[in-house]
Order: C-alpha cells, then structure tokens, then sequence
C-alpha cells in the first residue's frame, strides 16, 4: 500500500518534470539560430522550395501549437521521425534536394532504441569498476581517519579527478590496445569493445565513490552505536561489515543513482573518442545536424531515465534505512 | 583459596590510576581507586560531572581509548586481572560484564531491527545458542522488562521505541547474555522522571531475579540512595566514603559528602530557599485557549499531532512561571508559539494586550525586542565562528540600536552583568564551558532590555552546582531589571526553587495550574502526584511511588483516546474520564486542576 502510494506520488512528479524538459528543450531549440530545413534540403535548395517543405512539416507553426502536435505524439509513445536520418542508415545531411534515392526518415524511438543499450551496457560496465576500484580504497580511508590509508584515498582522488577524460583514454588506448594489444578501443564488435571506454569513466567516478565513503563510512564509525558496539561483545567484523557499511551506504547510494543518471544521459566525450556507438555519440550528431526531434526524443528519455533511477535509489534507500520515509 | 574469594567478591578493583593525556602532560583522573564488590549486590558511584565516574565505568568495562591511560592498578574479576590480561577481558566484555549507557537513543543501528541485534549480540557472545533459542529469549527478556506487545516490538526498529523503551531494550541487551556484573553509566539521566521511576524499580526486579551484580554510576544522590545497597562518594578521582544509604544520608563521614547533601534542593522541607517573587496582578502574556496541531504522515496516511490542546494561563509581571511536563507534552511546542516562532492554530496569545499569533511579520520583530527566548543546548545555540562580543551585537544591529561604539560599549557592560570576563569579547564561544555558554545566551536574551524572558529548559544541561550559580544570577538581573521569567522545565526540584506559579502540561493540556505551595503540599491532578512521587529527593515523600507511580507511558498524541487524556494511565480513572475530558476548574486560591475527583461545589469555570 504504502509502496503503491510513493510510486504514483513520484511518478506523477516525474511525469511533471519529464514534461516541464520537454518543453524547456524544444523552445530552445525553436530559438537558436540555424535552420534544420536548410541542413535537409541542402545549401543549393530554392527559398520557395525550403519554404514549402518547412510549412508541410508544421515548422512555420507558432511554437505552442508545434509543442501541442509533438506532445500528443510523445503521449502515444511517438516520438516523431529525425529532420536527417533515413530510416536505411544512409546520411542524408547535405544531400541534394532533388536526391531520388532519399528514403523515408528513421523513426526517433528506433534511433534510441538502437543505442541506448550499449551506452547503458556501458555505464552499468563503469560503474562495476568504479564500484571494483573505489570501495576498498574508499572504506579503508574511512575506517582509519587521518591514519596513511586515508591520506592515500585522498591522494590518489585527487589523481584520478584532476586526470582529463579525453587525455587518459587516448593514453589507455595507446597502452593497452595498440602497445600490449589486450583490448580493442575503436568502434564496436563485441562485448570486448566496452571494456576500455568503461575503465576510462570508471577512474572518472572513482574518486566521487571514495570521497563519499571515506567520508561517510568515517562519521559511521564515529557514531555511539558503533563505539558501544565493541563493549556489547560483538567483534570487529561484525561491526565494521555488518554495520558500519550498511550505514555509509545510503550517501553512497544516492551518489551511484546521480552518477548513473549522467553516464545514461550520454557520455559524449569517450564515446565520441572511441566511437563508441551509444546514445553520446547519437546526440553529438543529433546537435550537430541540427536534428531537432532526435536532439528531443533523446532528452525525454534521459529525463525519463533520471526520474525512475532516483525512484529506484530512494526505495533502496528506505530499504536498507527504514528511517528514511518516503 | 581462590574459589572463596570468587564466592564473597565478584569484582575487586585494586588502587586503580588513570590519566588523561594531553597536551600538558598526563592529568590524573582516578586515583587510588579500590573498592569489593559482591555477587547480586547493588553498588551505586556518585559525585558531580568530572569525578571520574564514567571513566571508572569504562575502565571496568574494558572501553578505554586514549587519551585515557591506566597508570596503576588491578580490576580483579572472579579474581584475574582485566588489565593484565586484556584476552581474557575482551572475552568477558558483553558477556560476564555488561555495560548501559545512559545515551539508548544511539545505542543500536539505526537500519536493523532491535530484535534482530538482541539475537546478534548473544549469538556473538554465545554462539553455542541457536537463532530461535536466542529469539525466544530476547523476547522473554523484553516481556521482562515489560515492553508492551514484546513480540511485534521485536521486529520494529530503535527509531520506533521511545527513549524510556529503548532504555529498557537496552537493559534486555545487556542482560540477554547472563552476565553476573552489569555497569549501569547514567542510565536514568535522560529519562523522564516518571520512567526513570520505573527503570529503577525494573532494575532492582532484575537484579533479585536474574542475580546479577550491578555497579549502578549517577550523579543524583537521591536516585543513588534509591537504587542500591550501598554507596560510594567519589571526588576529584578518589572513592572518598563508602556508606549504606540509610547511614551516608543520616551520617555523612566526609566533608564534601555532607556539602553534597547539604547543597540538594528540596521538595517540601525548608532547605536552601530562592526568594520567589511576589506575583502581582497584572498580567503581561495571557494565553487564551491556544491550540496547535501538526501534520505528519502516519502509517495510513496523513494524521494530525495534536502538541498543544485548548491552553490556558496568565504570566503576570514580575513573575516566574514554571511549565513542567515530561518529554513529549508539549512544553516545547507552548514554547514556539509563546515566542511567535510558530502561529497557533486556535486561540490567543496575548503579550502585553496584543496578539502574538496575530500580529504581522514586521509587528512581530518589534514585540520580540520585549519578549526573549533562552535555549536548552548550550553547544547548538551559539554560532562557532563568530567572537562573543559580535554575538551579543547582532541583535543590536538588528533592531538598529545605537552605532558601532555604543554597541560594543552595551555588550562589555552586559558580559560583565551575566559575570563573563570582558576580556572575551574577541573570542569564540569555543572555549566556554556549558555554564559560560548559557551565561552568554542571557546576555544576549537580555541585551535588548526585554521584560519577559522565557527559558526553555536552560539549567537542564548544567550540573547542580552551575545551575545554584545561574538561579542566582537569574534572581539578581531580575531584581535589577525587573523582568519576568517563564521557566519551562523537567525538573520539579528547580521549579519548586524558583517558581511562584506552576502550570502542569501532560500530552499538550495544561491539567494544573497552581500556586507553588499549593502544588507541592495539595495537588490538584493525579498526574501532578504521580511526578512528585517520582521526583529525586532523600525526603520522606509526600506522596507514595507505589500509590501515585504510573505504569506505561503516555499514548501517542496522534491517536488521542476520547476523555481524559490522562485516564490510561491514572490509577484513580473511572467510567467518566473515559468518555468525557475535565475542563480545568478553579479549586479556589488561583489553583486550577482539571480533574473530576475534584470536589465541583465551589468550582467556577474560568
């Protein structure tokens, strides 16, 4: 019961916020200069023509009555059809206007569908090893506050954020894909093809895990149960495995759930570095083309993602934390 | 040999030395320690905050750290040494020596069920025992020490329990394992007085029951002298007197125990009286049938506290009104609405003529020049990082009084009237102790020159000593400004001191307002006697524990029973207080009580 009432209470506001999104992504994109029909038609299409194509589209309509049109596809799961992209893969941008071969346009919602499991393989993928890499360092840190353990998650942090994304996965690819020849790095073909992007993000988001653990996992252990834990007989074990994690791992949570947001969201620089094809590398284009519903059906959905994933940490939250009301 | 004096001693301390490290050098804060104790016997440890009490608990339970260092000395425990061997004393520990702190709010983790960390602790000390054993006897333990309905409360988490629940729970945590020495550190002292009434006479139960030794550490000479078969005085570190309690309080042997009896405020005798002023009739805040309810979601949905129900009192000028109740009353809730924090939901409230739940944002700044607020907790009121003297001026600058000179001028002058060295002004309140600190918070009450002053349990974090000085303080600015105090406290002993008039509040009712004579010497409400037979005191009691001592605890103020909201747990209830509630009623002498055993001939509402 109690359950049923959280879920439409937040799915309700997550539907105001997805909405709120929408509308907020689509006046901008109506505002910023460059006009997608001339990027479809191409450079040498005749103004009457362009015009012509623009009022077919709707694209002359005031900006409300376009949204309303878009909104009501969005309610019946449609997400509209991109500006560019032919539904047989081929790019159109550029293309002669009078080009008989152009196909019908690619449906936006297959365009996701396509991506975004990899780019969610992906970030499930960075975040085991950001999980692999952080959670030791970070909860040896915490459990011998200023002792050298500490001092050393705080410094190899400080290594891992202050290293550039963009620098570390050429230098990775270099390494371990060109010299040793263990993984590929460009492109994808298999499982194998997520390995290295994956690790890049993952020393990306480390040192947030292990600031968030030392930290909490120190003010655990500073608390009185923890303390009289010791003189009530349990060993040290217990309360450090059965206790003191459970406890430092709400913030860790709410953490996981805001960095997991953002790696769905698109990781746009590694996955354009490696050509990873995911939704990063999907939105570079969408904007780039000035593809405007793709560039929409990408943003509902990222904001759709955000919403439920925080549905999801707040229940895990409540469930390890009872004291955690919805 | 050794086997006989396993059987007459339990636990035998042997010139125990500790020091506290620090930055100048080791200072001493046991010495020489050396006391016996016996199987099943109760031995109570007192003296003021700094004698080393709890240090000596911690000690025996193995649970020193540093900067704490034992320097000399043996903790002979069925006659082996703890401190020799610490194996063998880490062993021991949740096992044969149990320790409860007085603090049960953060005793246990927060994210696991009770029951579930009562069966972990005894399988972690006797892991022979089966999960289903362990359980049926957790549950057994907590049927024991008489918490309703044991078997759902089990599975329910610490947060669910109520303090003097989770006290309980905790003695149950202790006792789960059969230790024969239980260390009890204060455990009563964050209780109410009506539950830390019931722990005790739980604990004696247990300790005839269960045979288990218990080394009971207070720092209330009546709760001690209560509690156990013998006492021991300790001071600056030293056992001074070991005494039965009949002989250390008709007999004290050492100087400071005698000053320690001496100093204890007293409920109906003549003791050390306060000048308690004269009331006039002039009244300067008029609550009128004040009312406020919050909202908060309950297991089914939203549902309404009830904090504060239909109040009614007049703070004439001049005076010092006392509002006493227990945790959970309401007293607190009064408190933000008597200082416009809050705006009632019903009623008046009147300061000066002029209502404070009415008046508008801006009106209300203005009032509050006249009317100040004295915090409880001498650590969060004061902002770390500003120096003392910026404090005092803050509110200065925010009525715009004065310029820069004349500001700094006023806080030196008010520093020196609450006694704080006006030297301090550049520094931060971090140095100050908890007495300075609340010496600070007047000053900065009182910098504004208001005539009401409302204290909301300002004494309570002191000890008794401290707490002598600021009564004293508080009577002297009184004399000399002329203010009127509302004191709004737990403790019926500080009240019965200051007070002229006292008003009673139980589960957000005022159910007596009275005289202070005529409360103490011819309550009008039954709870009133239930509190004053439960209230520390070495006197013969007035009123009888066992007649007047309430079982249970208040129901939640979510859910309030129709009637008396007194009558589940009011030994006199009858058919009538459960269906209807008593208006309070004057019984003549402005002492009002809201109770039907009151005779109605000569009762006239007001």
């Amino acid at each position: 019961m109690f359950i049923l009432r959280f879920l439409a209470r937040r799915l309700f506001q997550g539907a105001i916020i997805v909405f709120l999104v929408s509308a907020l992504i689509f006046t901008l994109l109506r505002v910023v200069p460059g006009d997608p029909v001339r990027l479809m038609a191409g450079g040498m299409a005749p103004e009457a023509l362009i015009e012509q194509i623009a009022t077919d589209m709707g694209l002359r309509d005031p900006i409300w009555q376009q949204f309303g049109r878009y909104m009501g596809g969005v309610m019946q799961g449609d997400l509209g059809q991109s500006f560019v992209r032919p539904a047989n893969g081929a790019a159109v941008g550029g293309a002669s206007f009078d080009d008989t071969t152009r196909s019908e346009r690619a449906e936006v919602l297959t365009l996701i569908a396509e991506t975004a499991p990899m780019t969610l393989q992906l970030a499930l993928l960075a975040m085991v090893f950001a999980l692999i890499i952080a959670v030791p360092i970070g909860v040896w840190g915490g459990l011998r506050p200023g002792g050298w353990p500490d001092r050393m998650a705080l410094y190899l942090s400080s290594l891992f954020v202050s290293l550039p994304n963009f620098w570390l996965g050429i230098v990775l690819a270099l390494i371990l894909s060109v010299k040793l020849q263990l993984m590929p790095a460009i492109g994808y073909q298999g499982f194998a093809y997520t390995i290295l992007p994956a690790l890049v993000l993952a020393i990306e988001i480390a040192p947030f895990v292990i600031r968030t653990l030392t930290v909490s996992v120190a003010g655990v252990m500073r608390q009185n149960f923890i303390d009289i834990a010791g003189v009530r007989g349990l060993t040290r074990n217990q309360i450090v495995f059965r206790h003191a994690l459970k406890n430092s791992s709400v913030p860790l949570l709410n953490l996981l759930g805001v960095q997991f947001s953002m790696l769905l969201g698109g990781v746009l620089v590694i996955e354009f570095i490696f050509d990873y094809p995911g939704l990063g590398l999907l939105t570079i284009n969408a904007v780039m083309q000035r593809d405007f519903p793709l560039i929409q059906g990408i943003a509902i959905v990222t904001a759709a993602a955000f919403v439920l994933i925080n549905i999801a940490v707040d229940l895990i939250a409540t469930a390890i934390d009872p004291r955690l009301e919805y | 040999m050794l086997d006989t004096a396993s059987e007459t001693t339990l636990l035998s301390v042997r010139g125990l030395s500790v020091v506290a490290d620090g930055p100048d050098g080791p200072r001493q804060i046991l010495e020489g320690i050396g006391f016996d104790l016996k199987p099943r016997q109760i031995l109570s440890v007192i003296g003021e905050s700094g004698s080393g009490k709890t240090v000596l608990a911690r000690t025996l339970a193995s649970w020193i750290a540093a900067p704490l260092r034992v320097t000399a000395g043996q903790v002979l425990f069925k006659g082996r040494d703890l401190l020799a061997d610490r194996a063998y004393a880490r062993g021991l520990a949740g096992r044969e020596i149990a320790y409860v702190g007085g603090n049960p709010a953060g005793a246990l983790d927060p994210t696991m069920t009770v029951g579930a960390q009562l069966v972990e602790k005894l399988r972690a000390v006797r892991p022979d025992i089966s999960a289903s054993d362990a359980k049926a006897k957790a549950i057994r333990l907590l049927q024991a020490v008489r918490i309703p309905a044991a078997e759902r409360r089990f599975h329910e988490y610490p947060f669910q329990y109520s303090g003097g629940m989770m006290q309980r729970a905790m003695i149950v945590d202790a006792l789960i394992s059969d230790p024969a020495l239980l260390i009890a550190d204060n455990i009563t002292q964050p209780l109410d007085v009506t539950v830390a009434a019931q722990i005790l006479k739980l604990m004696r139960e247990l300790n005839s029951e269960f045979s288990t030794a218990i080394l009971f550490i207070c720092s209330s000479l009546p709760v001690a002298c209560d509690a156990s078969d013998e006492v021991m005085v300790l001071n600056k570190g030293r056992v001074v007197e070991r005494q039965t309690p009949d002989r250390l309080t008709a007999a004290p042997q050492h100087a400071y125990t005698s000053a320690l009896i001496a100093e204890l405020p007293t409920l109906w005798q003549e003791g050390p009286q306060r000048r308690r002023p004269a009331a006039t009739e002039k009244p300067i805040m008029s609550v009128r049938g004040v009312s406020k309810a919050y909202e908060t979601r309950g297991k089914s949905g939203k549902a309404l506290v009830q904090a504060v129900r239909h109040v009614d009192f007049d703070v004439f000028a001049g005076d010092n009104f006392g509002i006493v109740g227990e945790s959970g009353c309401g007293k607190s809730s009064l408190m933000r609405l008597l200082t416009g924090l809050e705006r009632p939901d019903g009623g008046q409230i009147l300061f000066q003529g002029e209502d404070v739940g009415a008046a508008s944002a801006r009106r209300l700044r203005e009032l509050r020049r006249e009317f100040q607020l004295v915090l409880q907790d001498p650590y969060g009121s004061l902002p770390p990082q500003s120096p003392i003297g910026a404090i005092l001026e803050e509110p200065l600058k925010i009525h715009r009084i004065g310029n820069r000179a004349e500001r700094r001028d006023r806080a030196r002058a008010v520093m020196s009237e609450v006694g704080l060295h006006p030297g301090l002004y550049e520094s931060l309140p971090t140095g100050l102790s908890a007495g300075q600190r609340q010496r600070l918070n007047v000053a900065r009450a009182m910098i504004l020159e208001p005539s009401l002053l409302i204290m909301d349990e300002t004494l309570s974090a002191l000890d008794q000593t401290e707490q002598g000085k600021l009564l004293d303080l508080f009577e002297r600015l009184q004399a000399q400004h002329g203010f009127t105090y509302i004191f709004i406290s737990h403790d019926l002993t500080m009240v019965r001191q200051v007070c002229s008039r006292i008003a009673v509040m139980y589960l957000g009712e005022a159910v007596e307002v009275a005289p202070n004579d005529r409360l103490f010497f011819d309550p009008g409400h039954p709870y009133t006697r239930a509190l004053l037979s439960a209230a520390p005191t070495l006197e013969l009691r007035r009123y009888r524990p066992e007649d007047c001592l309430l079982e249970g605890e208040p129901p939640s103020p979510i859910d309030l029973p129709p009637g008396c909201a007194f009558a589940s747990r009011c030994p006199q209830a009858f058919d009538r207080c459960r269906s209807q509630n008593p208006a309070l009623l004057s019984r003549g002498g402005q002492a009002l009580a809201a109770c039907f055993l009151n005779p109605t001939n000569e009762a006239t509402h007001v």
